[in-house]
């Protein structure tokens, strides 16, 4: 077990690849009662075209079924986990990104006993086609409850617009249509390709004891029989750099227009440090530009082209990023052309000064300190962050790092005109 | 669990001292009565002294400083609870022990200390573009409501259940009372707010109880002030037959609220037990409802029971095809019944328990937790401990549950559907 000491944060980490190839992460934290564990596997609504393990030709299986695997986990023969959970007192849930699917409890009591839970049931697949049929069922109303969800409609809009490609254009859950075609034997043959320990992680922290975790975990997984791990081919197809679409306009049962502007980023092929400086870098610029101290934000706000719904941010991982400003507004036009005018004036005018990233950093810097307070914040971005070779405990002495030039480099990344979208959903009816 | 220091009659100090956090919290709660009018103007008056104060004039400035303190978080809001409401400073500034520098903490406490005692007053009184530009946007957050369709479900169930009364108000008002707001109506409720109001401090984190308090003493000049804690109980609801109301909006999915009125309250002494009732019901993924309605039947996504404790009111709230509204309400029905008829078994309520018990504790590891949950038990008992109610969750029966279950009443099914259905 290696042991890595964090002393600026007072933080450390335990890590152990065991020799099925899982990846066990601990993080005690003193004076927590809970403990958060979450089992994650690097497979996600984008893993549709691969080669199946066992097999030698490519195949696409249908949309959602990431998702819906994630659904079907919970169900076994003997009944339902959360049952196995609750008299436990742990609580547990799941989700599934583009390119994640996690398995998780909280718990303050039975950790073990609960932990034994979360690996069982992860590594025990059980899949009927009657038992796929009825959850049908239950995804469709998933999916009619994000359909009426302007929020969502809006941020997955603006995703669809940007992506022509890529299949961050496609629904996490998929459709009802596309999950009607969904059966046991594909479930089956997205488990046995994605689900081998070492396309996995665990992350265990909160109140913990490392040695005694490790152990339990270590034995479990060598008291049971995996096959080798293999290489998982993936295929993605080549994204444009231009946004799919320009201009897309949704009507909905709204009280008031909501708008998004989309910018997609241009360099995503990199991992590592290189990765995280350019993260970093993404979000101090947008802080700089959008957030609550720059003109932009004061002109807006005074103006009234957004109102406490106003927020953006920045979405990065190997092969996708996209950076979103969005508000209810009622004047969408307007909005669009001052986030329009403030990126061209940038573009022109670099007037961004070591002043402002200071400041910029400094917030930046207070605000992950205060995030290591939330054990669920650790846990699901320690995770995302490593299967992109990133370090989240290098996040402080990058952002030290970070040079005005940084910043233009980013900014360059999301700033070309053709990349851009604007999503605008207004009131109205659907149907018409 | 707290340390309570009194600062002035009506002003008290309650003191965590943990190193469980890197961060220090504060919270500062002025509570009144609560009055509709009155909600419209304190909704609107805390956003106005969230803007700028006499220091930072242009909310930008007092952003950048805030930046400066390394992203010491600012904000305030308004809420309710019972028939109280809220206006809450909240404050979070990272432990220096953290930072390559020191005096975060001070600078942010003088900067609250603006922030109340020093407004940004033009000629005596608050900034009348301000004003304006913050009224608009209260009305447009109660306005947003409408666009959430799950809440507007809520919200329309409450308002028909419990019309002009408490249950059913906003913490920001009516759009009519915000519209109607001037500089003045600000400046009275403002000082009625500082002057009059009961006032709750919390602070949590790695600092010295003693010298925070000699401090917040010297540095906020808060008077003393005559407060009476009434508890508030709902007036009993004769019910005398179920409602059905159903309401459309252009959707795909029908949100189905299923309210129900219950004697017990929040200082009821049975109220530990209708807590365990309402998880054993739908509070949790074990719970009756989530195995019946959602997994036996495949009949939705989201379906669960919550307990509006101040008001009397356990609510059942489904995310359903519209089209079987009818089949949903009887299932739900089953399960009630099945709880009064005792049926309930060892298992569902040793899992319930466990649950709760898992609740309170997680809650107790974020300091707004801790706040939150503290702030609200203290209300039956200021010796409040998590392990104190996890009893009270402990000794609950079969038998509790089945009386807890028997005394509800079906008061509303409420339904938003789509136009078509």
């Amino acid at each position: 077990m290696e042991k890595i000491t964090f002393d600026n944060l007072q933080e450390t980490l335990f890590h152990e690849k065991l020799d099925n190839g899982l990846n066990v992460y601990i993080l005690p934290k003193r004076g927590f009662s809970k403990t958060y564990v979450t089992f994650t596997t690097k497979y996600g609504s984008i893993d549709r075209t691969f080669i199946p393990r066992g097999k030698k030709e490519f195949v696409t299986v249908p949309d959602g079924i990431a998702h819906f695997l994630e659904h079907k986990m919970f169900d076994k023969k003997e009944g339902d986990v959360f049952q196995k959970f609750g008299v436990l007192g742990a609580s547990a849930n799941a989700f599934t990104s583009f390119t994640r699917t996690s398995y998780l409890f909280s718990t303050t009591d039975n950790l073990y006993e609960n932990t034994k839970v979360l690996l069982d049931f992860v590594q025990e697949p059980y899949f009927t086609e009657e038992k796929v049929e009825k959850e049908k069922g239950i995804i469709a109303q998933e999916i009619t409850m994000y359909d009426d969800n302007p929020d969502w409609q809006n941020y997955f809009g603006t995703i669809q617009s940007l992506y022509k490609e890529y299949p961050v254009n496609i629904d996490i859950a998929g459709t009802v249509d596309t999950i009607q075609e969904i059966t046991a034997e594909h479930l089956y043959e997205c488990y046995e390709t994605f689900y081998h320990p070492s396309n996995m992680t665990v992350f265990v922290i909160g109140a913990v004891d490392p040695d005694e975790m490790m152990n339990f975990i270590r034995d479990d997984q060598n008291s049971k029989d995996f096959s080798e791990p293999e290489e998982i081919r993936r295929k993605y197809p080549e994204e444009p750099l231009e946004a799919s679409r320009k201009k897309t306009v949704l009507e909905m049962d709204v009280q008031r227009p909501k708008f998004n502007f989309g910018m997609k980023c241009s360099r995503t092929v990199m991992e590592g440090d290189e990765m995280l400086r350019q993260d970093l870098a993404v979000n101090l610029l947008l802080d700089i530009l959008f957030g609550r101290t720059s003109e932009f934000y004061t002109k807006a706000y005074n103006d009234h082209l957004i109102d406490e719904t106003y927020h953006y941010d920045f979405i990065f991982e190997k092969g996708y990023g996209f950076a979103m400003v969005e508000s209810d507004t009622e004047k969408p036009s307007e909005l669009e052309a001052a986030v329009r005018t403030t990126l061209k004036s940038l573009a022109e005018n670099w007037t961004i000064t070591e002043d402002d990233l200071n400041r910029a950093r400094k917030r930046r810097i207070g605000q992950f300190m205060r995030s290591l307070n939330s054990i669920e914040f650790i846990s699901n971005q320690f995770t995302q962050y490593n299967f992109n070779d990133m370090n989240l405990f290098d996040v402080v002495p990058t952002l030290e790092n970070i040079q005005v030039a940084h910043l233009q480099d980013a900014f360059k990344t999301i700033s070309n005109e053709d990349s851009h979208t604007v999503m605008t959903i207004i009131p109205g009816s659907k149907e018409d | 669990m707290f340390t309570k220091v009194e600062l002035q009659k009506g002003v008290n100090l309650y003191i965590r001292k943990t190193e469980q956090f890197k961060t220090i919290t504060m919270s500062i709660k002025w509570v009144a009565e609560l009055d509709e009018k009155q909600a419209a103007y304190r909704a609107v008056l805390s956003n106005v002294l969230q803007d700028s104060n006499a220091d930072y004039p242009k909310q930008s400035d007092l952003r950048k400083a805030l930046d400066e303190l390394y992203g010491t978080v600012f904000y305030m809001d308004a809420g309710k609870r019972g028939n109280s409401h809220i206006v809450s400073l909240n404050m979070e500034c990272v432990n220096d022990e953290y930072l390559s520098t020191s005096g975060v903490f001070d600078e942010a406490m003088k900067m609250i200390r603006t922030i109340i005692f020093n407004p940004n007053f033009q000629d005596g009184t608050f900034d009348e573009s301000i004003v304006n530009r913050e009224k608009r946007t209260v009305i447009e957050r109660i306005r947003s409501i409408y666009d959430d369709k799950g809440r507007y479900a809520h919200k329309r169930m409450l308002e028909l259940m419990r019309p002009n009364d408490p249950a059913s108000m906003s913490s920001s008002g009516t759009e009519k009372d915000v519209e109607s707001i001037t500089s003045a109506t600000l400046l009275d409720t403002y000082k009625r707010m500082l002057d009059e109001d009961e006032i709750d401090i919390y602070v949590v984190g790695d600092i010295q109880e003693t010298e925070l308090a000699e401090k917040m003493k010297s540095m906020f000049g808060f008077t003393a002030r005559d407060v009476t804690r009434k508890q508030y109980v709902q007036p009993a609801t004769e019910v005398s037959e179920t409602r059905q109301v159903f309401e459309r909006q252009d959707m795909k999915q029908g949100k189905l609220q299923v309210g129900y009125s219950t004697p017990v309250s929040f200082f009821h002494p049975d109220y530990p037990k209708m807590q365990v009732t309402n998880g054993v019901l739908g509070g949790f993924a074990h719970s009756k409802l989530f195995m019946n309605v959602r997994e036996k039947e495949s009949m939705a996504y989201t379906v669960n029971s919550a307990y509006a404790a101040y008001y009397g009111i356990v609510y059942v709230m489904a995310g359903i095809d519209a089209d079987l509204e009818e089949k949903a309400v009887k299932l739900i029905g089953e399960q009630i019944d099945a709880m009064q008829n005792g049926n309930i078994t060892d298992l569902e309520l040793d899992q319930t328990v466990a649950l709760l018990t898992n609740s309170i504790r997680s809650a107790f590891d974020s300091a707004r937790g801790q706040i939150e949950v503290y702030d609200q038990y203290k209300q039956l008992d200021e010796e409040f401990t998590a392990d104190k109610w996890i009893a009270e969750w402990k000794a609950v029966s079969i038998e509790d549950v089945r009386q807890m279950a028997s005394q509800i009443r079906l008061e509303l099914i409420y339904l938003l559907s789509g136009r078509e259905a």
